[in-house]
């Protein structure tokens, strides 16, 4: 099975039965998720005397968690994102120690997620074009689960061309084919 | 600076079962700044977590708010 799929995050979001009653549970779910996070994170910015507005959501099917404000965001995102990375980890373990149930929920800090997802996206076309071009398949440089998926839906968007990740993490990359 | 420590406790705390129990401990040495993380026993497998996963998220939270001389030690003692 291609990652595409397994990343893809659509995996058992809403119930089959899509009754309203099911959904609503979900996002009550997330909501909680949401609530508990905000708070870890409240009292963490609150300790370390740093300006930020947290801002909580729920977007396909999972709790959305942004914060914004000053300069000193800037330390809780890293040079390539893995302080935020590594703070996403830590919010979902807070998560699951209170709900009992594993979180997938997203943070972004500083808006870093969306300004990499742009990019990311266009490294994904610029590829998907060149291989289709060219033939010759393409490795990219090692990335982070989150920036993969961004990677292989972008490809996923051109045709003719195929993606796939290959290696362990730290070091796992997307792989760019041309469809013979 | 108790900032450090004070952001390390609150991080801990809020994913182990036995969060009164959690203490850290700043440690000058000559090589710089050791946090020393305490907790209750049962709690270490969460703190380390799998394949030292917890432990590492830990450390890189903490080099980015502090800098890179900052050592993170999880304790493996029964007190």
């Amino acid at each position: 099975m291609s990652e595409t799929v397994q990343e893809s995050g659509q995996d058992a979001q809403v119930p089959a039965d899509g009754s309203d009653e099911s959904v609503t549970e979900t996002d009550a779910a997330l909501v909680k998720e949401g609530d508990i996070a905000g708070d870890y994170l409240e009292k963490l910015l609150d300790l370390l005397d740093y300006d930020g507005d947290i801002d909580l959501d729920v977007e396909a099917g999972r709790a959305i968690v942004s914060i914004d404000g000053g300069d000193d965001l800037e330390k809780l995102v890293g040079r390539s994102g893995e302080v935020l990375e590594a703070l996403q980890e830590l919010t979902r373990l807070a998560v699951q120690q209170e709900t009992g149930e594993r979180s997938r929920l997203m943070l972004d800090i500083a808006g870093w997620r969306a300004s990499r997802r742009d990019e990311l996206s266009k490294l994904g076309r610029t590829t998907a074009r060149s291989v289709l071009e060219t033939g010759e398949e393409t490795r990219l440089r090692p990335m982070s689960p989150f920036e993969r998926k961004i990677v292989h839906d972008a490809v996923a968007e051109v045709d003719g061309v195929h993606s796939e990740s290959e290696g362990e993490p730290p070091n796992r990359k997307v792989v760019v084919y041309r469809v013979e | 600076m108790t900032v450090l420590t004070d952001a390390l406790e609150h991080l801990v705390r809020g994913i182990v079962d036995n969060p009164d129990e959690v203490r850290v401990q700043s440690i000058s040495t000559r090589r710089g700044r050791t946090l020393e993380v305490h907790v209750n026993p049962d709690d270490l497998g969460k703190v380390i977590g799998r394949s030292g996963r917890t432990a590492t998220a830990l450390r890189t939270v903490i080099s980015g708010v502090g800098g890179r001389g900052i050592r993170v030690d999880v304790i493996d003692t029964d007190r």
